[in-house]
């Protein structure tokens, strides 16, 4: 009998693994696409909905991608790295990626910058892994909306996290209620980028 | 027919209840700590298990009369891992929040100990459809406990059920409990519901004595 043969294992365990991987081989190639538009489309909203005329969080799919598209151009020298937001031709606004180890994963951002180099329009997180209902309610908006208007400063830290109830500066917001581990690192991540956004555009 | 049916309901009420996977065979207990802080999470997270359960018990039970016993648990594990890689790619293509949401522990379904003690225990030396209907009935008992622990979980830690404000809890008054979110609240939550599922069990048994 077959079974009775020592190569029958070898075999069959070969058979089976071609049979379930080309599946999965077959099923991932299918939907890799839209995978990677996924990834793409969580940025492209990200960037968007730091800027203070665009509702990113009512487009569809299509929408937001077009308006990226039209309105958003690429890093280059002239902006030190940051995403540039045209509007009839002018610069309207700097968008910054920002990313950097959070609690549990890496926290990837944007934060939108207006002409003047230092008036905050937005922050926006597109990746990250934050214990929900605490660490993760930095990408809800009663954490988001406290950063527009903000003042980035030129001296010590750009922006100041400060505990919660306290009074707040031009340049500071309120940490999270008992996610200190997640406010402290976003707070690094957050002065990391902008220092070194600041540092090339001073030289 | 009828002999079928009374098979059924004895695989039924052993999945869910007597033989149940969390509190009776306390397997598992890795992903009730990890993903049960948010209703909704959770309820993703025990509709793959349901899928991947039922559908490699039966599976595993179409190929035992070809598959060599020393290599057998190769080939459960790799069946597991066939169809968490679905839900897996499924879940990333379609529902990409979520499949954030979930992180990896979509992946470690592969891991999750009910799978393979079902294959092993009943899979392995039963026809498909028994074998299909002892792992959605595991899988689901499994679930509803799950679900307990949630509700509660996001109910004293955020004020919320499935992400609406629930009245009174969302409140001032309601001081949130910042342990609930935390993975710790699950092990609290976890022995509170082992406790009074096996006192129930345990004063039903006396009762039959």
């Amino acid at each position: 009998m077959i079974r009775k043969k020592s190569w029958y294992p070898i075999v069959y365990m070969f058979c089976v693994t071609a049979v379930f991987s080309s599946v999965v081989i077959g099923l991932t190639r299918f939907t890799s696409e839209r995978v990677e538009a996924n990834e793409k489309l969580a940025f492209e909203r990200a960037v968007l909905s730091v800027l203070p005329d665009v509702e990113a969080e009512t487009m569809t799919r299509l929408q937001i991608h077009n308006k990226f598209t039209e309105t958003i151009e690429e890093p280059d020298e002239s902006s030190k790295g940051a995403y540039t937001a045209k509007k009839d031709g002018q610069t309207a606004a700097y968008v910054l990626p920002i990313s950097g180890q959070g609690f549990w994963a890496p926290i990837k951002g944007v934060i939108g910058i207006e002409t003047d180099g230092e008036t905050i329009t937005g922050i926006a997180f597109y990746e990250q892994n934050e214990t929900p209902g605490l660490g993760a309610e930095i990408t809800k908006a009663p954490f988001k909306n406290q950063f527009e208007g903000k003042v980035i400063s030129s001296e010590d830290e750009p922006i100041n996290f400060r505990r919660p109830g306290a009074t707040l500066g031009d340049n500071e917001v309120h940490a999270v209620t008992g996610a200190t581990q997640t406010s402290n690192r976003l707070e690094r991540i957050i002065n990391t980028e902008l220092k070194k956004w600041l540092d090339q555009s001073a030289n | 027919m009828k002999m079928a049916g009374s098979e059924n309901k004895k695989l039924i009420i052993e999945g869910l209840w007597h033989n149940n996977p969390v509190f009776k065979q306390v397997l598992g207990i890795c992903s009730t700590l990890a993903v049960t802080n948010l209703v909704l999470n959770t309820m993703v997270m025990c509709f793959a298990l349901v899928f991947t359960l039922s559908l490699s018990a039966a599976t595993v039970s179409i190929l035992r009369n070809f598959t060599p016993r020393n290599i057998r648990m190769m080939v459960e594990t790799l069946i597991i891992a066939f169809y968490v890689i679905i839900v897996d790619v499924l879940l990333k293509a379609y529902w990409p929040e979520m499949s954030g949401n979930l992180g990896p522990y979509v992946g470690l379904i592969i891991t999750n100990c009910i799978i393979m003690g079902r294959c092993e225990a009943y899979g392995n030396s039963n026809p498909p459809g028994k074998a299909f209907m002892d792992g959605l009935f595991n899988a689901l008992g499994y679930s509803f406990v799950l679900l307990i622990i949630a509700v509660f979980r996001e109910l004293f830690g955020m004020g919320t059920f499935l992400g609406f404000a629930v009245p009174y809890f969302s409140g001032p008054y309601w001081d949130k409990w910042i342990i609930m979110v935390m993975p710790p609240g699950a092990f609290f939550m976890l022995g509170i519901v082992v406790w009074v599922f096996k006192s129930i069990q345990m004063a039903k048994e006396d009762k039959s004595k």
